[in-house]
């Protein structure tokens, strides 16, 4: 009973490192994957990644952070180390953030969520652009980054909640 | 103004170096080591090739079991919505059988002629130049991803597929293979923005080069001609320039949309395909 107990316990504390590797392994694309039903996609990785390194940052190691990017890319077929650098850049802006802001507010960090994911992005385009022949659809990650800022709060209330029953840790 | 830019750089540079809780590596080294890794995949060294589709084929096998609870759902969505169309669906092959019945006869008829014409013109018939035969395999990853429109398939080195083989799924073209593990390999699909196909327009002489825009209803025709006026029901066939595929091959059709504008789709869904055939040249049926 005391080893399902804890079994549990380290499941639900490891929640987001799961979500993330499912994230990379499953290429998952949020709700476009469902034919017919919605046409936009967001970056679900980005969303847990700045969430939990701004909030929670010990629920959520960089080293997962790096090889869900590998996986990342070898399922979507990207350069190997794009998606991590991405996310780790991602992660750097967000501990910048974190470590400049005096009183944190939920509507300030969703703002500064927008130079986030601009330069995680743009790091990402110069990998793709330099490193490889792939060509994109601009328009298709414009809306996948607008969709993921706008996700954004519907998130954060969720993982907030989520994460309050740890309080005691 | 010193201060303000003291703080700034103490701030990257804690942010850069500090080990968080529990954190095992610094921010630094990571980005460090993802630079090199971007880098070495970059570079075509043979270990590092070996090591790259050893990933690859793991990676690949695990995708395949953590995006089978999605395709579960995804599968029982779509067979619920055959079973409330199937009334429907049935009428309309019905009419579909009538008249490609016609056709066949009409076929048949321009068979003989074609036939009957090269004699009276002393042509041979053209031999087909397929080079091998066609390698079966089943496609184990089919998830979109907003930068490449692809699909995995479980041949690879192994199986002696190479890349730059065709892919054709049912007799159509739907792609070609872009990346060789030992026992998986990427196939990139015709609707691709990177896949560029030399065709040729039914009833036309008009050489083109069919795009993909990463719809398959929605291809773009490139050096399409100005003053050339694109109709609707129009076959797209391959031309053979360049050597690469077989001349005749169906690819696309043209449509008219809900809007009345001329577009150009597929003639079959390169994500739905499950089992495909890898050539090395052109798939004969």
């Amino acid at each position: 009973m005391y080893t399902l107990k804890s079994i549990k316990e380290v499941l639900s504390k490891s929640l987001p490192v799961i979500l993330l590797y499912f994230l990379s392994f499953s290429s998952f694309e949020s709700l476009k994957q469902f034919p017919n039903l919605v046409l936009f996609s967001f970056n679900f990785h980005m969303i847990i990644i700045y969430f939990y390194i701004l909030k929670f940052p010990e629920y959520l190691g960089i080293g997962h952070i790096f090889v869900a990017g590998i996986i990342n890319d070898v399922v979507i077929g990207t350069p190997l180390g794009s998606s991590s650098l991405s996310f780790l850049i991602m992660c750097f802006f967000t501990t910048y953030i974190k470590n400049v802001t005096l009183r944190s507010k939920m509507s300030a960090e969703w703002f500064t969520f927008i130079p986030a994911i601009f330069f995680s992005n743009l790091v990402f385009f110069v990998i793709i652009n330099n490193f490889s022949n792939l060509s994109f659809y601009y328009i298709e990650l414009l809306t996948n980054s607008f969709f993921t800022f706008l996700f954004f709060p519907v998130f954060y209330f969720l993982f907030v909640n989520y994460q309050k029953q740890f309080k005691n840790d | 103004m010193s201060d303000s830019r003291d703080d700034f750089i103490i701030a990257i540079r804690y942010s850069l170096l500090k080990k968080g809780t529990k954190q095992k590596f610094s921010l630094f080294f990571l980005i460090i080591f993802s630079i090199f890794i971007v880098v070495l995949d970059k570079l075509t060294i043979p270990p590092i090739g070996f090591i790259k589709t050893t990933l690859k084929d793991v990676v690949y096998r695990v995708t395949v079991i953590a995006s089978s609870p999605g395709k579960f759902i995804l599968y029982t969505g779509s067979k619920a919505k055959e079973h409330f169309n199937i009334y429907d669906e049935n009428r309309v092959l019905r009419e579909e059988i009538e008249v490609l019945k016609k056709n066949e006869f009409d076929n048949s008829f321009l068979k003989t002629e074609n036939k009957n014409l090269k004699m009276a013109l002393g042509l041979e018939a053209i031999q087909d130049t397929e080079e091998g035969s066609a390698t079966v395999a089943k496609v184990i990853i089919d998830q979109e991803s907003p930068f490449l429109k692809s699909i995995i398939i479980n041949k690879g080195t192994k199986h002696n597929i190479s890349k730059g083989m065709t892919v054709f799924s049912k007799k159509y073209l739907i792609g070609t293979v872009i990346e060789s593990n030992y026992l998986s390999s990427r196939v990139l699909l015709i609707t691709d923005l990177n896949s560029k196909i030399p065709t040729i327009i039914e009833d036309s002489d008009i050489n083109i080069i069919l795009t993909g825009n990463g719809n398959k209803n929605d291809f773009i025709l490139e050096y399409l001609p100005d003053d050339y006026q694109l109709q609707p029901n129009k076959i797209i066939f391959t031309s053979g320039k360049g050597g690469f595929l077989k001349t005749g091959m169906p690819v696309a059709e043209t449509y008219l949309n809900k809007k009345n504008e001329v577009k150009v789709k597929s003639l079959t869904d390169p994500q739905q395909a499950s089992i495909v055939r890898v050539t090395k040249g052109q798939f004969r049926n």
